[in-house]
């Protein structure tokens, strides 16, 4: 089967900085794909190099069987979308929601913008009360949806998530979490899904690659994982991390 | 054990144009030289009860209490200089985020002793010494190096080892942590946690650690306040968190990803009205 993402030796500097170094990886259509690592390892930069808002210095990128090259195509983004981090830094503080959702729309030239803006919010759980509201009249988690529904309301086949439920809390992270979850089975989407918690990416993904330094350390799956069935003493120590703490450590 | 805190019915509230809101509404606990944690989510009072102590609640905002003493001292009837000369000397805090909390225009060094020159009457060259010294007690490996860096010229672990050090120059008897790690990649998070460890026990400190994070808390304090909507829900020792009775402290425990634990959806917290009476 034709990987929906294919990335081969992509090499992305900044100046002298090489932030990501020979990294491949395929994802096939339908899967859940993690990337972990702390700051610095690349796998922000690697989502972003896929988006086209990182300059690609070497290697190559495939959507769905088709070279990316330079800048993105329209078509691209209607297939490609991106959630990001920061809620709070996504959205237009003097945007509502309404305009925020009818941006896209607007671009891509839809028509049944009503039916579509109200089918969205629905979708990710709000209703039609929050239409006319604000960002900053939201809460962490609802912005966090708002940016989902804009995510989905293109109808891609592939989303890109980059941290996004490391600024929210845990209550609000699990409703998220879920919430992806289901707007993948309900649409067969594909998902890159970049986390420096390793608990989250083993529960969101099935197969994942641990990442430092902008290399890759080791490519696992999920099950791995679990069963403590990892190669790289790196691995390890992510692991033994996200245990917590030990008094006598 | 002597308390060395004592809070009783504190609450803590702002006048908004839609409202007054309540930020925390009757906390009590006493300290003593042990480590407290205080856990909640965003908005549960957490953060603010933490600054009430330290004197750092915004100009607006109404504190009261029935007490609020630290060894003796009656914070609330203390004068704006007395709480000065309190803060960063025998109360300290760490902020969350080094890159918002270090002074972005002075090197860490002359941050060091900055607090050391208000707080004491020393020399120049006996302040650096100590802040040299502080530096390699939160294991900087070359603290003569860091001494003379900008925040930010350094990272993430490195700025809140400097934070830890500037806090503690000084010896406070309590120090109040506010997410000290949560910026940090988890894997400096636990330096940064072993540090801190070593430091409170060997100093005799008693710590007020606050954090969303409730299973980091237990890991590192002796005793865990839970906190929602500005009220304690559940107080716990760290290592009977299983034994939790609270629904909320349950739920807070249930719904983060384990990793090997195979729960789709994952369960998600249901907020009783009820709870935050």
């Amino acid at each position: 089967m034709r990987p929906a993402l294919a990335i081969d030796s992509l090499r992305v500097t900044f100046d002298d900085f090489v932030a990501l170094d020979d990294v491949s990886l395929a994802v096939a259509p339908g899967e859940s794909f993690g990337l972990v690592g702390e700051s610095g390892s690349g796998k922000s930069t690697l989502l972003r190099a896929v988006a086209g808002l990182a300059p690609v210095s070497g290697g190559t990128i495939e959507v769905d069987g088709k070279r990316l090259d330079g800048k993105r195509s329209k078509a691209f983004y209607r297939q490609v979308q991106m959630v990001f981090q920061d809620p709070y830094g996504s959205l237009h503080p003097r945007q509502t929601v309404d305009r925020l959702l009818l941006e896209p729309l607007a671009i891509h030239g839809f028509d049944d913008t009503e039916r579509r803006i109200v089918r969205a919010l629905d979708e990710v759980g709000l209703g039609p009360g929050f239409r006319f509201r604000y960002s900053h009249q939201l809460s962490g988690g609802q912005r966090q949806r708002v940016a989902i529904a804009r995510a989905l309301i293109l109808e891609p086949s592939i989303l890109l998530l980059d941290e996004p439920t490391s600024a929210l809390d845990a209550s609000v992270q699990a409703e998220v979490l879920n919430l992806l979850e289901e707007v993948r089975t309900a649409r067969k989407l594909t998902f890159v899904m970049v986390s420096h918690d390793l608990a989250v990416v083993t529960h969101m993904c099935d197969r994942l690659m641990v990442m430092q330094n902008g290399r890759e350390v080791e490519l696992l799956t999920a099950a791995d994982l679990a069963s403590r069935n990892v190669g790289q003493d790196y691995t390890r120590s992510l692991l033994v991390a996200s245990e917590g703490f030990r008094r006598s450590a | 054990m002597s308390a060395l805190l004592e809070v009783e019915d504190l609450r803590v509230s702002f006048p908004t144009r839609a409202g007054v809101v309540e930020a925390v509404r009757g906390v009590s606990f006493t300290l003593g030289r042990e480590r407290l944690g205080i856990v909640g989510e965003s908005g549960s009072g957490k953060s603010q009860t933490g600054r009430a102590i330290m004197g750092l609640t915004a100009e607006h905002g109404q504190i009261s209490a029935r007490k609020l003493e630290f060894s003796g001292i009656d914070l609330l009837a203390v004068s704006k200089a007395g709480r000065r000369a309190l803060r960063g000397n025998r109360i300290a805090m760490i902020l969350q985020d080094p890159k918002y909390s270090l002074n972005p225009v002075m090197t860490i060094g002359r941050q060091i002793v900055e607090t050391l020159h208000t707080h004491e009457k020393v020399s120049g060259t006996e302040a650096r010494k100590r802040a040299l010294d502080m530096l390699a007690a939160v294991q900087i490996r070359d603290p003569e190096r860091v001494f003379g860096l900008y925040p930010h010229e350094v990272s993430g672990g490195m700025g809140q080892r400097a934070m830890i050090a500037m806090m503690l120059v000084a010896g406070p008897e309590l120090l109040i942590a506010d997410e000290p790690t949560s910026a940090l990649d988890v894997t400096v998070q636990l330096e940064v946690l072993g540090i801190l460890n070593r430091l409170v026990a060997e100093r005799g400190m008693g710590l007020i650690f606050i954090s969303h994070d409730l299973r980091l808390v237990s890991s590192f304090c002796d005793r865990v306040i839970v906190m929602y909507a500005g009220r304690i829900v559940e107080e716990l020792q760290a290592g009977e968190l299983a034994h939790a009775r609270h629904p909320y402290t349950q739920g807070l425990l249930n719904c983060m990803p384990r990793i090997g634990a195979d729960r789709h959806p994952l369960p998600v917290l249901d907020r009783k009205p009820e709870w935050a009476l």
